[in-house]
């Protein structure tokens, strides 16, 4: 297993985000996790980052225990994530945002700049080079967080909504970005409520509803699961499926 | 603008010799210690964005210790250079250490207050002068006490210094460090997903721009011969370097340059034209200048300069 | 006896301390936003009693009321025009529009007043009481007591009325404020009018037994950072109960260890408590 997540909870106050999220992922593997909004999605990927303390439970990545563990510390092990609202580097330049990455790798700028200018062509990014990422529509932003996460060379990335709010042909560019993160032989774990990225990406699938895991298997029985169609859709429609 | 820097530089070398006489050097100098404590400045507040307004605490401490080290033990007061740089880092270590969660204008009114805690606690501290300050020699013993009559030599030995700042600047903006200082002032929270070590990052920067500030406090206090609560950890001296810096343009290499080649000579005006009040009026257009600046224009003159710039030279092409 | 004078005269202090500090925290707490200008405009207040009552002849409710309108105008003023834009803005442009406020505010007052000290003429209020031994100059004793019932009258204005629930929602989550039909902006024209006028009535106040000069909008501004940040950020009820405390201990420390420590305690005291305990006595971690 290379991430796992064991009986993972995190309170704020009296309220519950995450109860009880267990994950584990193996290397190579892509999963795929859904869920409504405020199921507690976000939180429990900032609690997979680092980004945020569980209250309870363990997250193991490697066999090391990173529970306590930062965020640096979790990018350094090689967990990268990106963000639901894209958080580039708005003054910055599309080079210099990816090259921020690379420098987790590289000590010196000009390896540094071998390796952001490489991963920016590779992610279609490189006729932008120059500009400033706060003149990039979000689309672009989110390419550009992919490329500048993808530079810390990561074994795991994580992403969080990353193919939302794209055009169609937009999309299927992205799709075949991940799939190429993918061949290189990181292993991912995806936020999304497109259905097609779901049921062309992932391998397996988790669903999230009110803090706690309430299906995983295959992306098919997924969809088919009763009590995920009833978390995004509610109770009435459940009856309304059951009529011919 | 490949002729800029040469140009620049050539400039700044032959100025005493362009303009001549006691009143343009002073300006000179004036101009040169402004450029070098808002630079110093820069690294921590421009380029990793921690808007410390309470840098005096570093001007002061380089200020006071070449004094110090005359006025005890009858030393040149370039010899207390080292101890004040050394002082100065310890206290951005110390300092650095419980103001690192503070955010934004917390931290800000932290690094004031900090600052007037140290101004008020020298102003009672008898050896070092307490209230009165202390006083360097006053004619030289030997060419090493640097007392020179004339500005022209401090002159030179402050755009040393003013070279060497720039140019470290120069070297950070281009290694991981200074990637990462802009990094942070851009998202922290980011950075950090990304690997940047953010507090490692932070207090080297803080102890970087300690050490810089403490030698512009040193200069000043070796050239003009005295220091006292006020001139070394006053609040004026932090906001100046935070003016010059802001209006030249914070987080850019000739930022601090570029405010102080305005305001230096802006003061100097003001302060001949309305002679004794003129120091009032200057903190008021100081006052006004900083309003403004932040309101229209918080990038600075460098800032302004990239948006006006490409409108002009495509003039210049078309015509 | 002498003890129990200084202890009260301290807290007396402390009431008008706490009056200006309470409009501080409110901002702060609404926009996370320190006005360094804030001691400005209580030395500003000072001035406007002095003028109303050096020309118009006002008496104490004069021109304490005066000083309140004129701040509270001010206050709304400096958020419209320069406030709201930078709020948008980098750090760096947030902290230099307040600072660059107070110098513009500080250094116009000494071009206009001089740097000379001054103090109210003999004002209606006069004489010293006698209560259990222990001296009140009366004028004190009533700026004191303003001051705390000021402090509560805004504390009462923003828990019990609907303008005030409406400041308090927009301080606690401006989005779902604004769902509310709250507009955010208006709300913090409000308490930056409240807040300033708060400063404004504080300084006539204090204008009543103290001298001062231009100078005092710095360490007054000090002393605001300094109880806010024992009180807690956004907390008014804190900003109360610290400037009570920070009032008494800069009393007892002059009386203890002499007038130059008094300062010298209250700061060392401020960046204690930034080390160990940022968030105060009674503000959210």
């Amino acid at each position: 297993m290379l991430l796992s997540a064991q009986n993972v909870s995190k309170a704020f106050g009296s309220f519950l985000a995450v109860r009880g999220a267990d994950l584990a992922v193996a290397e190579g593997e892509i999963i795929g996790l859904m869920g409504p909004n405020g199921a507690g999605k976000s939180t429990f990927f900032n609690c997979l980052a680092g980004d945020t303390v569980p209250t309870t439970g363990r997250v193991l990545f490697d066999g090391v225990d990173l529970t306590r563990s930062s965020a640096e510390t979790h990018a350094r092990a090689g967990i990268g994530r990106t963000f639901q609202v894209p958080a580039t580097f708005e003054d910055m330049t599309v080079l210099d945002n990816v090259m921020v990455g690379a420098f987790l790798r590289h000590r010196h700028r000009a390896d540094a700049r071998e390796t952001a200018l490489r991963i920016i062509e590779m992610t279609g990014l490189a006729r932008q080079n120059a500009q400033r990422a706060r003149s990039l529509g979000t689309p672009g932003r989110k390419r550009l967080e992919i490329a500048r996460v993808l530079a810390t060379g990561p074994r795991l990335m994580l992403l969080d909504e990353a193919l939302a709010g794209l055009t169609p042909t937009e999309l299927q560019q992205a799709i075949a970005l991940v799939r190429r993160i993918h061949e290189l032989g990181v292993t991912l774990v995806i936020v999304e409520h497109i259905m097609e990225v779901i049921m062309t990406l992932a391998q397996r699938v988790l669903v999230f509803n009110q803090g706690h895991v309430i299906a995983h298997g295959k992306p098919r029985e997924i969809v088919a699961n009763e009590a995920v169609i009833e978390a995004y859709l509610g109770r009435g429609h459940r009856r309304r499926r059951e009529a011919p | 603008m490949r002729w800029g820097l040469p140009a620049l530089a050539a400039l700044l070398l032959f100025y005493p010799f362009i303009f001549t006489g006691p009143f343009y050097w002073d300006i000179g100098v004036a101009f040169l210690l402004a450029a070098i404590s808002a630079s110093a400045w820069n690294i921590v507040g421009g380029y990793a964005g921690q808007v410390s307004v309470g840098h005096s605490m570093f001007f002061g401490v380089g200020a006071y210790t070449p004094l110090l080290f005359y006025h005890l033990w009858g030393l040149p007061p370039v010899a207390g250079v080292p101890a004040g740089m050394l002082v100065s880092l310890g206290l951005a270590v110390v300092i650095g250490m419980p103001t690192f969660r503070l955010r934004g204008h917390y931290f800000s009114m932290a690094t004031i207050a900090v600052a007037e805690l140290i101004r008020i606690f020298v102003g009672t501290w008898e050896l070092v002068g307490a209230a009165i300050g202390l006083q360097g020699p006053a004619v030289g013993r030997a060419w090493w006490d640097l007392t020179f009559r004339s500005e022209l030599p401090y002159y030179y030995i402050f755009l040393a210094v003013l070279a060497i700042v720039l140019y470290t600047t120069f070297a950070v903006e281009r290694s991981r460090f200074g990637y990462y200082l802009r990094a942070i002032k851009a998202g922290e929270r980011a950075a950090r997903s990304l690997g940047v070590p953010v507090r490692e990052t932070k207090l080297k920067a803080r102890m970087l721009s300690a050490v810089f500030t403490s030698v512009a406090g040193s200069l000043y206090s070796i050239k003009t011969g005295f220091i006292d609560p006020e001139s070394g950890f006053g609040i004026l001296v932090s906001v100046q370097m935070v003016i010059v810096a802001a209006l030249g343009g914070a987080g850019a290499l000739f930022g601090p340059l570029i405010g102080a080649l305005i305001l230096v000579p802006l003061q100097t005006a003001t302060n001949t034209w309305f002679g004794g009040g003129g120091s009032g009026l200057t903190y008021i257009l100081y006052g006004g200048i900083i309003v403004l600046l932040a309101r229209f224009e918080p990038g600075g003159m460098h800032e302004w300069w990239q948006r006006v710039a490409p409108f002009l030279t495509r003039r210049k092409h078309a015509a | 006896m002498l003890l129990a004078q200084v202890i009260v005269g301290g807290l007396l202090l402390g009431a008008i301390y706490a009056l200006f500090s309470s409009g501080l925290t409110l901002i702060w707490g609404m926009m996370n936003f320190i006005n360094f200008a804030h001691g400005e405009f209580v030395m500003l207040g000072m001035y406007v009693a002095l003028l109303v009552v050096v020309w118009l002849g006002g008496g104490p409710e004069a021109f304490g009321f005066a000083a309140a309108f004129a701040l509270f105008v001010l206050g709304v003023v400096v958020y419209l025009s320069l406030i709201r834009h930078v709020m948008r803005g980098p750090m760096l442009a947030q902290i230099l529009s307040t600072f660059g406020l107070a110098l513009l505010l500080r250094y116009t007052a000494f071009w206009i007043f001089s740097a000379n000290f001054v103090s109210l003429p003999q004002v209606s209020l006069s004489g010293t009481l006698n209560i259990a031994g222990i001296l009140m100059p009366v004028p004190q004793l009533v700026a004191g007591v303003a001051a705390i019932a000021l402090t509560f009258a805004l504390h009462l204005l923003l828990t019990r009325t609907t303008v005030g629930s409406k400041l308090l929602a927009v301080a606690e989550d401006r989005n779902a404020a604004m769902l509310m039909g709250i507009r955010p902006d208006r709300m913090q024209a409000l308490a930056w009018g409240l807040a300033a006028g708060s400063a404004g009535i504080a300084g006539a106040l204090m204008a009543v037994s103290y001298p001062w000069s231009p100078s005092v909008g710095e360490t007054f501004g000090l002393t605001a950072f300094v109880v806010v940040t024992l009180g807690g950020f956004g907390s008014v009820p804190g900003a109360m109960y610290a400037g009570l405390i920070i009032g008494l201990i800069q009393a007892l420390s002059a009386y203890w260890f002499g007038p130059i420590y008094k300062d010298i305690v209250v700061y060392a005291l401020f960046v204690a408590l930034l080390w160990l305990r940022p968030q105060g006595l009674m503000g959210k971690a």
